[in-house]
């Protein structure tokens, strides 16, 4: 049977020609896809990549309304540039614990991966209010409400660590007990600020600067 | 470290997929141009346009075979050559995170004969090199403007001048390095509940003018304040206890202000700046722009 026999019988049988455009284009994806999505290395937590908190959960979720993550990436590439100025470069297991990825495609503001531990939390405190008062330049608008809301009031956290515990995040009964009481407290830009403190910690190993 | 190669079934299944694909197109190939010519006319329903014109009567350009066979080529010795192949990690032994690797190495190695030499010099000969102070600048301007502004003169009522004379934990070379290199963090206890208000809107007034001696706010001042701040309110660099004799008030020097720092506290931190955000050299180069 020739090349030619085999295309003629393609051509006079619709469904075998949809079957064989289906199957010639979903190749790339077997190969490429697929063997990284069951690549144990890849989805390994990194040494101190932990299910987020309930406070640190909570300040994600803030995160997200807030949009944050449409001005800031939370990606760093393995550049020597990028590397330079925001720190180590991101790896994949940072990211296990991340519904949905944070990553980001637009840096109009910096990135974020690394912010954890760069500035103190008083300065986030100033920064999240009025960004001016400590960056003049600065074109991030402000976010006074932060700081009178309770975090308590941004969702059910309780739900929200069962489900993720469906999912396969490793929380003990004892920790989704007591996330109500976490946040008891505190405020909603207390725990962004926790969350931004915790980004990009994750790492613990021999880094290439 | 860097993302490894596939192995086991998945690395089978690469490799597998990428020589049937490859072995399919060489076949469909070769066989549209040198299939034996009945094979083309074996369908008598097939249509024909004028008398001998149908599906296959002559074989597509000759340049497009030997474009398709230079690729198949192309793409054999690539696969041999550099990772492709599920776990064969290539002749060449070449890999993207490799050359990241070797990249950041020369990298860094291309300073490090500027700082052994930078090593070398003593902080007054740094203070006096343009050059070393303009990029002692560019690292303040990155690391340390965000709070205390892009002069070094503090901002928001919270982050310290650090351009004046007055240092909270000390302004010696070693002091300002020990803040870079571990942090620092204050701790003024809030007041308000331990004595009372009244207590506390006295020793407000009294620190807005130490030189009345005889203020009721003295006496609370000695009992409660003067351990940290010091009998005649010159602070503790140990302790990070300010001094509060001078006219340099972080948190505003108003009475309002002090009133709100003696009711609630006040716990300034600074984040250290060791742990993969100054190495050696830009640690000595910024010690030099601030102890001078």
């Amino acid at each position: 049977m020739s090349a030619l026999s085999l295309h003629k019988r393609i051509e006079e049988n619709t469904g075998l020609l949809i079957f064989g455009i289906l199957f010639v284009s979903s190749i790339g994806g077997l190969v490429q896809i697929l063997p990284v999505l069951n690549q144990e290395s890849l989805q390994e937590p990194t040494a101190n990549t932990k299910p987020y908190t309930a406070v640190e959960l909570t300040g994600r979720d803030i995160y997200i309304r807030e949009g944050c993550s449409v001005c800031h990436s939370q990606q760093i590439r393995p550049l020597i540039a990028e590397v330079e100025r925001y720190g180590p470069y991101s790896r994949a297991g940072e990211f296990v614990y991340d519904r949905p990825f944070l990553w980001g495609s637009k840096r109009t503001g910096p990135d974020l991966h690394r912010i954890g531990g760069k500035f103190s939390d008083d300065w986030h405190r100033v920064h999240l209010i009025d960004p001016r008062a400590v960056v003049p330049e600065s074109i991030m608008p402000g976010y006074p409400w932060l700081a009178s809301r309770d975090a308590s009031q941004t969702g059910d956290i309780v739900a929200k660590m069962q489900a993720l515990s469906t999912l396969g995040h490793p929380y003990t009964q004892e920790q989704i007990d007591a996330a109500e009481s976490d946040l008891e407290g505190l405020l909603e830009i207390d725990a962004l600020i926790v969350y931004l403190q915790m980004l990009g910690t994750g790492l613990d190993e021999e880094i290439i600067r | 470290m860097v993302a490894d190669l596939p192995v086991g079934f998945w690395s089978g299944w690469i490799v597998v997929l990428t020589c049937v694909s490859l072995a399919t197109l060489a076949w469909v190939v070769l066989s549209v141009y040198f299939a034996p010519p009945d094979a083309k006319a074996e369908d008598a329903h097939e249509p024909v346009w004028d008398g001998d014109l149908r599906e296959g009567a002559s074989a597509p350009p000759l340049w497009w075979f030997w474009m398709l066979l230079g690729a198949m080529i192309f793409s054999l010795v690539y696969l041999m050559l550099y990772p492709g192949l599920g776990s064969f990690e290539g002749l060449l032994n070449w890999s993207q995170g490799k050359r990241l690797v070797s990249s950041y190495e020369n990298y860094e190695q291309s300073f490090d004969a500027r700082r052994a030499e930078i090593a070398n010099l003593a902080l007054a000969e740094v203070q006096a090199d343009p050059v070393l102070m303009a990029t002692a600048d560019r690292i303040f301007r990155r690391e340390c403007s965000a709070c205390h502004g892009i002069d070094g003169r503090g901002q928001a009522s919270l982050f310290p001048n650090l351009m004046d004379i007055d240092w909270q934990w000390g302004g010696s070379p070693d002091q300002i390095e020990q803040t870079l290199r571990n942090g620092r963090q204050a701790n003024m206890p809030a007041w308000g509940p331990i004595i009372g208000e009244e207590k506390t809107r006295d020793v407000a007034e009294y620190l807005l003018d130490f030189s009345d001696r005889e203020h009721a706010g003295r006496l609370v001042y000695e009992q409660s304040c003067a351990a940290c701040h010091g009998a005649e309110g010159a602070g503790n660099v140990f302790l990070g206890a300010p001094n509060l004799a001078d006219n340099i008030w972080l948190y505003g020097g108003d009475l309002d202000s002090i009133l709100t720092t003696l009711q609630e506290g006040r716990a300034g931190n600074m984040p250290a700046f060791v742990e993969n955000r100054l190495d050696a050299t830009q640690l000595k180069l910024i010690v030099a722009k601030l102890a001078r």
